[in-house]
């Protein structure tokens, strides 16, 4: 019966917030005009590894009284041990680090296409004023819809369109990949590893070559066999992919799913794994060797705190080692003490300069040059990655 | 306690939704006695036996078995109490051995099979009933009547007291016949009961001891078939004389004047086994050729060649003369064929839809009835009413499915169709099987009637009598062959059953 | 051991049954479900409120229903017009994957032609594509009698792997040669966008105003015209149909052709009136074709009917998305809308049988 009542007053309290929501939507043209008197000259939002948009204004999606409602849609379960459980995380660290202050709410298992505009349609009327999209497929709508609400905070994780009212985050993945590729570069015998990759776009392709860079560094004749599933999350397949490459011979594997089936199939054999952003040591004791993972926890505190403060800027953000949304889960214990320490230093090193990896001499799998030795490639380079390093073995769609 | 009544069944009442199937039915049947269950169909005989192995439960009334009140939730129920069913239509695994068919289904027999030990028991009981079959045969090996012998002894295996037949000649040749009412006397002798459902009154006489008439749900009487007639049985059920003598006709046949010649007919069955062969026939106008043999012989291959459903590999026909292009069936219609198939409510009629769209279901591409491609529902409609008037079809209304009808006017409405495209040839394929008494003569009359205007008649049928009754001739075949062709005055029961077994008569050509 | 309870067929359905029935079920399905919330510390009627709300009451929510019911209505006819003919096409979903991808190609090559144009350029393309799927199934079920269900199964899976191809394994025309990083469909021009009508309050896509006039003209078909009369006496009774001279195989490509055309026409409503994008991954979890068949069941295999229903699921799929959240699991969110599909089913279960109580007594002789 208590439970009964309390949510009762629960339902009352949000029917009530909505009709307060309506009303500070009729007052939006008054807020738009009050805040473009603030420039972007930074007195308000700053944060490493983040830049501003250039000639964008503050958003004021600050609530008028009370805790701020923030609401996180997701493409998958919340639970999938990957991509969307990592963005949970962030929700929870979220709530952890600003307490009443904020009410959080989520969606989980949206599909991509039109039901991403119907539910952040249902979220703005519920009083969301900032709301994180965290898949690809969602960008269109959320694109639309800060055109639609330009009084509400978008935060896309991540894509490209950036507008006044949403910004871009993402991470420098292919650092940790490194690391996690020295890992099984140090594991493999036979010197053949198995890659179970999602997509081959530059931001996977990225991945996978560090991955193979590291690998090499640990051991010269490594070489890493890709196979393409072209789904973020899909066991079945994922599984498939990964026996796959386990009957072909490979002797370590790796993958950049969303799902942990690629452990499962290691797990049969017995032959060491490196996850992807979940910490799947405890499930996998005895295969399990690192992984690299993505902590939005800080980042997504930040952007709240900042609309909290009225201080709520667009931006591009692209973490890193340094500030800790990239970081290597724990270390298995099939990993010897020797790699740890050699991962470490190297880990010091990109922390201090990210991508520093992709140092040339790097050649593509025909033997092309490159990067020229001594050259680094640049941040443009690397988002627009288009060739496989010469010891991954694998096919990039041919136009 | 009547330490003789192995069976009685009283007051026994059935209902279903607007039917009263069984309307207060009295039963007995007697240890050691072969008890016959007559009645037309729809007059409860089923729904009787259904009650008695446990498939339906009774509205009201009660069973005893053995002086013993009963009551059966399932057919196994009912067959560990030593009620067995002999169904018309075989429960057999075909890739299954005899023996492996006996056992299936048996509670418990653990998960191996004991298959010496099967086999033996089997062995000693058929050899006890004349039954014989080798156990260790496949079904699909076997013949019908052999088939049959395997339902009986899967039944027997299972320790039944009281076995329920169910119009088990329907299958047999009369030779097959015979021995079946050997066996059954076999079993009675050793104190089983048998309850034998027909509706085929020469066969009651032959075969029972004593008959059960029933009529509408309610039972007539119970007499002894010594001292009885096939006449006064036909009264008791049908509730009236009636009479089943050889047809006087209006109009004579006309045989010189041929509608419906074949030439050298050949045509392979589902299976691509040669089903037809070399098979020439005429019939004339007006003339009404019989054709006999024991069921698959290849008659359904004929009636089906002839209707445009089945492709021929050799040879032609002709109607009226002119050659009709062979595995068409709108050529068929066209040229004036109509068609009563053997499988009258799933082949000959589309059972879930309404009379009215059956009445139609050949003319249904034919102004008014659709124009434009447009169907006229009113057409369909206007015409359904004038065919269920013309015919006496007794259904609710012209939208009732015509699954819901009973046997009779479900073959009314079929004729009512057929005849109404103005036919040259009729090709009858057991019109009159599985009908009651009175839905038999209206379909006989229909047929003769039919043959005094003029239409030449093909009737295949397996019931001896109905052929020499109505046949100005009478082919037989066998084994896709025409082996005989008799006037009426030379068949007989015996010279046809002969033919029809495959012994060779001389001097008979097509 | 027994159950007490057993299913007896009915010989004929008594019509009364025909509201009788369904009413029960939602009752049935109201009542059920109150159970599962009650134990999961939920309140049913706020619970049922909610959903009421945000499925069909609200203007954005009635909205959002048309947008989600449009291509389960499409793709409900699509399983519903096989049904018609004895026939189960599970193949909606690859019928719609291929009509999406040829109206995104005549939307994108006919740019700059009138938007009418276009727009039924789009059409046809979707049911030409779809219908041209379908049919193969049809062939290989009249000439080579294979189980339909296995082979329109496999073509949706090779019909994903199309999608997959055009877009993430090739450099085809349908992919946006701008696409940074992740590949997507090239986008619609403006042009070749399908209208959006309001009409009073609502907001009703044109796509779903097609899956009216379609759902009638097919019902239309079925019931009044030869064809339709055709395809029932085949459904009904092979046999039946052959012996009355009716061509049973060309019966069978032709309804599988429509039945893919009725799907590939929905393909091309998510392309010209949603997403403007031909999306591989979005079209391949929306899952339309699956969905259609249950929306194609519960409607009884009526063309009409199924238009109806889909705006029944897409609203309960939409409130089950407003629904979720913290509070709400999305797996309670699937338990609901399974009680209700659920009980959906066992209603038709109950038109055709009935359940008796068998008496408890043993087996065999029990005195009385």
């Amino acid at each position: 019966m208590k439970k009964f009542w309390k949510l009762a007053a629960t339902a009352a309290t949000a029917s009530l917030l909505v009709a307060a929501c309506g009303s500070s939507s009729d007052s939006a043209s008054d807020t738009t005009v009050a805040s473009s008197d603030t420039t972007a000259s930074g007195d308000g939002f700053t944060l490493a590894n983040f830049t501003p948009l250039e000639g964008g204004t503050v958003v004021d999606c600050a609530p008028k009284s009370g805790p701020i409602k923030a609401a996180w849609i997701y493409v998958g379960p919340i639970n999938d041990g990957g991509w969307t459980q990592a963005h949970h995380e962030g929700l929870k660290a979220v709530e952890a680090a600003l307490g009443d202050k904020v009410e959080t709410t989520y969606k989980e298992n949206i599909p991509e296409g039109p039901q991403v505009g119907t539910t952040i349609d249902q979220l703005v009327a519920d009083g969301n004023t900032i709301i994180f999209g965290t898949s690809f497929g969602f960008q269109d709508a959320f694109a639309a819809a800060a055109d639609k609400y330009p009084n509400v905070c978008f935060e896309f994780e991540t894509g490209y369109i950036i507008k006044n009212n949403m910004s871009q985050a993402y991470g420098a993945g292919e650092d940790g990949d490194y690391l996690a590729g020295m890992a099984a570069g140090a594991a493999t015998k036979n010197g053949k590893i198995g890659f179970v990759a999602p997509f081959a776009i530059p931001e996977v392709i990225r991945g996978v070559n560090a991955f193979a860079l590291g690998a090499k560094s640990m051991n010269p004749k490594a070489t890493v066999k890709v196979v393409w599933t072209n789904t973020w999350f899909d066991p079945a397949i994922e599984r498939k992919a990964a026996d796959s490459l386990i009957s072909a011979g490979v002797d370590t594997i790796a993958s950049a799913q969303d799902s942990p089936a690629t452990g499962e199939a290691a797990k049969v054999k017995g032959i060491p794994w490196v996850g992807y952003d979940s910490d799947q040591s405890a499930n996998f004791p005895d295969i399990w060797l690192t992984a690299n993972t993505y902590h939005w926890g800080d980042y997504e505190t930040a952007r709240v705190q900042a609309a909290l403060d009225g201080k709520w800027i667009s931006g591009d953000y692209y973490g890193g080692l340094n500030d800790g949304f990239i970081k290597l889960a724990t270390f298995g214990k099939i990993v010897s003490e020797d790699t740890k320490a050699k991962i470490e230093t190297k880990k010091a090193e990109l922390s201090a300069k990210s991508g520093s990896q992709f140092t040339g001499p790097i050649k593509a799998q025909d033997g092309t040059v490159k990067i020229e030795a001594g050259k680094t490639a640049s941040h443009a380079d690397l988002m627009g990655m288009d060739y496989l390093v010469d010891n991954v073995i694998g096919e990039l769609p041919k136009g | 306690m009547s330490g003789n009544i192995a069976v009685k069944m009283s007051g026994i009442v059935k209902k279903f939704p607007g039917v009263v199937a069984n309307d207060g039915v009295e039963f007995e049947a007697k240890v050691g006695e072969v008890h016959a269950l007559l009645g037309e169909n729809g007059a409860g005989k089923s729904t009787l036996s259904n009650v008695l192995t446990g498939l339906y439960r009774p509205d009201e009334g009660s069973i005893e078995l053995h002086g013993e009140h009963v009551t059966f939730s399932s057919p196994r129920d009912a067959l560990n109490a030593g009620i067995g069913m002999v169904h018309q239509h075989f429960r057999l695994v075909p890739s299954f051995t005899v023996a492996e068919n006996i056992v299936l289904g048996e509670d418990d027999g653990g998960v191996f099979l004991n298959t010496a030990d099967v086999v033996a028991r089997v062995e000693e009981l058929s050899l006890r009933y004349g039954l014989a079959v080798d156990p260790r045969a496949r079904v699909w090996q076997l013949s019908v009547g052999e088939q049959q012998r395997v339902e009986i002894l899967k039944v027997l295996y299972r320790g039944a007291k009281v076995l329920i037949l169910d119009e088990p000649t329907a299958v047999l040749t009369p030779q097959e016949a015979d021995v079946l009412f050997t066996t059954l006397r076999a079993m009675v002798a050793e104190g089983r009961t048998i309850i034998f459902i027909s509706h085929k009154l020469d066969e009651v006489m032959a075969v029972s001891d004593r008959v059960t008439v029933l009529r509408g749900g309610k039972t007539v009487g119970t007499i002894d078939t010594a001292g009885s007639s096939t006449r006064e049985l036909a009264r008791l059920m049908v509730g009236r004389d009636v009479v089943f003598d050889r047809v006087q006709r209006k109009n004579p046949a006309k045989p010189e004047q041929h509608v419906l010649v074949t030439v050298g007919l050949c045509a392979n069955d589902d299976r691509d086994n040669k089903a037809l062969n070399d098979v020439s026939l005429s019939v004339g106008a007006g003339e009404i050729v019989g054709v006999a043999g024991v069921s698959g012989n290849g008659q359904r291959e004929l009636a089906e060649v002839l209707g445009g459903m089945r492709a021929t590999s050799a040879g032609s026909f002709h109607v009226g003369g002119v050659e009709v292009t062979a595995g068409r069936v709108r050529r068929s219609i066209a040229a004036g064929i109509a068609h009563v198939p053997e499988d009258r409510l799933h082949t000959g009629l589309a059972a879930s839809h309404s009379v009215e769209d059956n009445l139609v279901l050949k003319s249904y591409r034919n102004n008014p009835i659709s124009i434009r491609s447009i169907l006229n529902r009113k057409a369909i409609r206007s015409n359904a009413e004038t065919m269920v008037q013309r015919y006496d079809v007794k259904t609710p209304d012209t939208e009732t499915p015509v699954r819901l009808l009973s046997g009779g006017n479900v073959q009314k409405v079929l004729l009512a169709r057929e005849f109404s495209a103005g036919p040259k040839v009729l090709v009858a394929a057991s019109p009159t099987r599985g009908l009651d008494v009175g839905a038999i003569e209206t379909v006989r009359e229909r047929l003769v009637a039919a043959a005094d205007d003029g239409v030449g008649i093909l009737l295949i049928s397996e019931d001896l009598e109905e052929l020499m009754s109505l046949s100005d001739r009478i082919l037989v075949m066998y084994e896709g062959r025409i082996v005989g062709n008799l006037s009426t005055q030379e068949a007989t029961r015996e010279s046809l059953g002969l033919l029809m077994g495959g012994a060779t008569v001389g001097g008979h050509t097509a | 051991m027994k159950s007490p309870l057993r299913l007896e067929r009915r010989l004929t359905q008594p019509r009364a049954l025909g509201w009788q029935v369904p009413l029960v079920s939602i009752g049935g399905a109201l009542l059920l479900g109150a159970v599962v919330l009650l134990l999961t510390g939920k309140n049913p009627i706020d619970v049922y409120w909610r959903i009421i709300q945000s499925g069909f009451a609200s203007k954005t929510a009635l909205r959002g229903t048309l947008v989600a019911a449009t291509p389960l209505a499409f793709t409900g006819m699509c399983a519903a017009a096989t049904f018609r003919i004895g026939i189960i096409n599970i193949g909606g979903e690859g019928q719609f994957f291929v009509g999406a991808i040829g109206a995104a190609f005549v939307g994108i090559a006919m740019d700059g032609a009138p938007t009418s144009v276009i727009l039924l350029s789009m059409i046809l393309m979707g049911a030409l594509m779809g219908s041209a799927y379908a049919a193969l199934v049809g062939v290989l079920k009249a000439k080579f009698n294979t189980n339909e269900i296995i082979t329109s199964l496999m073509l949706n899976y090779i019909a994903g792997i199309l999608l997959d191809y055009l877009i993430f394994g090739s450099k085809s025309y349908l992919r946006d040669p701008r696409s940074m990083g992740f590949p997507t469909g090239k986008p619609l021009p403006k042009g070749s966008w399908w209208p959006t009508y309001n009409i009073g309050s609502a907001v009703i896509p044109f796509g779903f105003l097609l899956a009216i006039v379609i759902g009638a003209s097919i019902l239309f078909m079925y019931k009044r015209t030869r064809f339709g009369f055709e395809a029932s006496v085949i459904a009904d009774s092979p046999a039946a149909a052959r012996y009355s001279g009716m061509r049973t195989r060309a019966k069978i490509i032709s309804v599988m052709a429509i039945s893919g055309a009725l799907a590939g026409i929905g393909g091309a409503t998510d392309v010209g009136n949603f997403r403007h994008v031909m999306d591989a991954k979005g079209l391949q979890l929306a899952g339309y074709g699956y969905t259609g068949i249950v929306v194609a069941a519960l409607a009884r295999f009526n063309p009409f009917s199924a238009v109806f229903v889909a705006i029944i699921i897409g609203g309960l799929t939409n409130a089950g998305y407003a629904l979720q959240g913290p509070d709400f699991q999305s797996g309670l969110v699937g338990t609901l809308q399974g009680l209700i599909l659920f009980t959906a089913v066992a209603g038709e279960v109950l038109m055709r049988y009935r359940i008796r109580v068998r008496n408890n007594e043993k087996n065999v002789a029990v005195a009385s």
